[in-house]
Order: C-alpha cells, then sequence, then structure tokens
C-alpha cells in the first residue's frame, strides 16, 4: 500500500511540475513588439560638419567641447 | 564641490616627433619617467639605428632572433593590424620605403626620390613569424613600425601614467580617464574640441614627410606611396593602436569606402581630399 501511495505521489508531483512549468513558459513569452536593439545603436548615428578644409563626423560616443584643448592629432 | 585634480604636463622632442603627457595626481617625476621610457624604447624600435632589436631583427635575414616582450607585442600588433586592414595596414612595406629614398631621419636632410625600385610589399603573415621571445623575417624583407608603434606607445603609457592621463606621440594619443574636469580630456581634431575618455585618436597623412614629390606613406598594394584621393585622415577610436590603423586604412581605402568603413570602425573622424585645402 505504502508503495502504491509513494508512486502514485511521484506521478502526481511529475504531472504537476510539467503542467507548472509549461504554464509559466507560455505565461512568459518573449514580446514580440520588444525593441530588438540596445538603445545604443538607435541613438543618433552621429552629426556630420565642414572643419579644417575637410568634413568632421562625430559619433554618439564622442562628445564635443567648447573647452580649450589641451592636445591635438595631427599628422607628424 | 569637488577639488579638480591637478595636472601636471610635460613636453619633449622624441622619436624624431613631439611628445606630450599629461597626469592628473600625477608628480613630474613619474611623467619624466614617461619621458625616459619612451626613449629607450624608441631606441630599441628605430630602424634608423643599426644597433636597434628591430634592425638586428631585419638584418637577420631568416634566422630566428631574440626579440624583448615589447617588440615581440608590437610584432603581434602589427599582424593583428594587417588582419584588420584586410593587408592594407603592413609594416613589411620599409623595402619601398628605402627604395624611394626614406634612408634616414627627414630631418637629416633631403633624400633622393626614385620609384623604380619600389615593389609591392608580401603579405606580413608570410614573411614574419613570431613566437615566444623570438621572431624571423624572410629574406629580402624588413619591418618598420612607424605609427604602430606610436599609438601603442600612447597606450602603455597611459597605463604606466595612471587612471587619469593623456599620452601623445607624435598626434598618436590616447586619453584615459575623465580628464582635467571630469568631462573628458579636451583633443582637437580638425579644430574641433572632442573631449575623450578611454579612447585614442591619430591622424594618417600624406602632406607631411614629403621629399622630391613622393611621401612616406606607403600603399603596400604598389609598393608606392599613396595616392587614393585622400589626403589625410583622423579618427578617434577605443584606443591609440586602433586609430592609427583605421586612419591608415581609411586613407588608402579612399574617399569611395572611406565613409562605410570609418562608420563601421570609428567613434569620430574627419578627412581631407586635395581639393579640400
Amino acid at each position: 500500500m505504502r508503495t502504491v501511495l509513494l508512486k502514485v505521489g511521484a506521478t502526481a508531483f511529475t504531472i504537476a511540475a510539467t503542467a507548472l512549468s509549461a504554464l509559466y513558459v507560455t505565461s512568459h513569452l518573449k514580446n514580440s513588439a520588444a525593441p530588438l536593439r540596445p538603445p545604443v545603436l538607435s541613438a543618433s548615428r552621429g552629426v556630420a560638419f565642414s572643419a579644417g578644409g575637410g568634413t568632421v563626423t562625430v559619433g554618439p560616443s564622442v562628445q564635443p567641447g567648447n573647452v580649450q584643448p589641451v592636445s591635438s592629432t595631427y599628422a607628424s | 564641490m569637488p577639488l579638480e585634480p591637478r595636472v601636471e604636463s610635460h613636453h619633449f622632442e622624441a622619436l624624431g616627433t613631439t611628445c606630450s603627457l599629461f597626469a592628473a595626481g600625477a608628480s613630474r617625476g613619474e611623467l619624466l619617467e614617461g619621458e625616459f621610457w619612451i626613449r629607450r624604447l624608441g631606441a630599441r624600435l628605430t630602424r634608423f639605428s643599426p644597433d636597434s632589436e628591430l634592425s638586428q631583427l631585419n638584418a637577420a635575414a631568416g634566422r630566428w632572433v631574440e626579440v624583448g616582450p615589447e617588440l615581440e607585442i608590437l610584432l603581434r600588433e602589427s599582424l593583428g593590424a594587417f588582419e584588420k586592414s584586410g593587408g592594407l595596414v603592413n609594416v613589411a612595406v620599409l623595402p619601398s620605403m628605402l627604395a624611394i629614398g626614406y634612408t634616414r631621419p627627414l630631418s637629416d636632410g633631403t633624400v633622393t626620390a626614385t620609384l623604380e625600385a619600389a615593389h609591392p610589399a608580401p603579405a606580413l603573415p608570410d614573411v614574419l613569424d613570431v613566437r615566444r621571445g623570438e621572431a624571423r623575417i624572410e629574406p629580402g624583407s624588413a619591418l618598420d613600425l612607424g605609427g604602430i608603434a606610436k599609438g601603442w606607445m600612447a597606450d602603455r603609457l597611459c597605463e604606466r601614467l595612471g587612471p587619469n592621463a593623456l599620452a601623445n606621440i607624435g598626434g598618436d594619443l590616447n586619453a584615459t580617464g575623465a580628464g582635467p574636469d571630469g568631462c573628458g580630456w579636451p583633443v582637437a581634431l580638425a579644430g574641433v574640441t572632442l573631449m575623450l575618455r578611454d579612447q585614442g585618436a591619430a591622424t594618417s597623412s600624406t602632406r607631411r614627410r614629403r621629399w622630391g614629390g613622393v611621401h612616406h606613406l606607403i600603399d603596400p598594394r604598389t609598393g608606392l606611396p599613396a595616392q587614393t584621393g585622400l589626403d589625410e585622415v583622423s579618427v578617434v577610436a577605443a584606443s591609440g593602436v586602433d586609430a592609427e590603423v583605421v586612419a591608415k586604412t581609411a586613407l588608402l581605402i579612399g574617399p569611395d569606402l572611406a565613409p562605410a568603413y570609418c562608420a563601421a570602425h570609428a567613434l569620430a573622424w574627419w578627412w581631407s581630399g586635395p581639393d579640400d585645402h
């Protein structure tokens, strides 16, 4: 009798765990409307303007400044 | 209100160019140590001295030669730059540089320009082998580490100078940390001030180091001074050595492909062609 109870209990537990897992998964489906790209990629792709006899393009990860530069890149 | 860190600076001539070091919270002695480090390393990496480590490697004609850790790293960086640039950044262009007359520092006087003996550079991985503590170059080939060495040295110097420093070696620079006032290091690129933070910048140009109608920037595809429709390219990238590789590659691929290439590999960029003076 005890063995039968254990088998029935284990079977019921397995079925319950499977059912709960299925419920959990189906209720947490990936939102197909969610953005697929991180915000940084949808940020401005940079601004371009004329400077120094050419064209400067500044991407979103570099900030222009309005202070006196301490150094510069140049051809040497 | 937090106190702004005191920025120490030091300017000097080395490697045939002007160098500038800035560091917040560092002592003048630490900047001087940085200068000595550049000079010591420069003496080992120059191609103009027959005694340098690089010259001995170039002269070994196929034999394995012991190399120091810095040269070994730079040789591996050079192989990486060749890979990343699709072969356009190739330090094996030295035979062409010598052929067009760039046989000594231009500050030592003018040299004669000739183009007849220049030839396309071999693929770097075909002529350079590097293993732990040793390197080998195929006979007939020779290397000039050029801008890669400057960019790499700027990157390493910033590591040595602390978490808030800027090292500029002849226009190849690295800016690490928040800068003097916490907004980044203000760096000029084509007259525009950019606030760099944990980034590098470099310029590649055919307008400098000219003599007899030629210039020093060799296109490895032809072995001749580059003529691509771009004269000068400056970029900001993740590090000084990355910026050097991207700037040179963009200049060599020319104005048609450079915009897409820079958009993919640079954080900010500027270029100018012969008509933009």
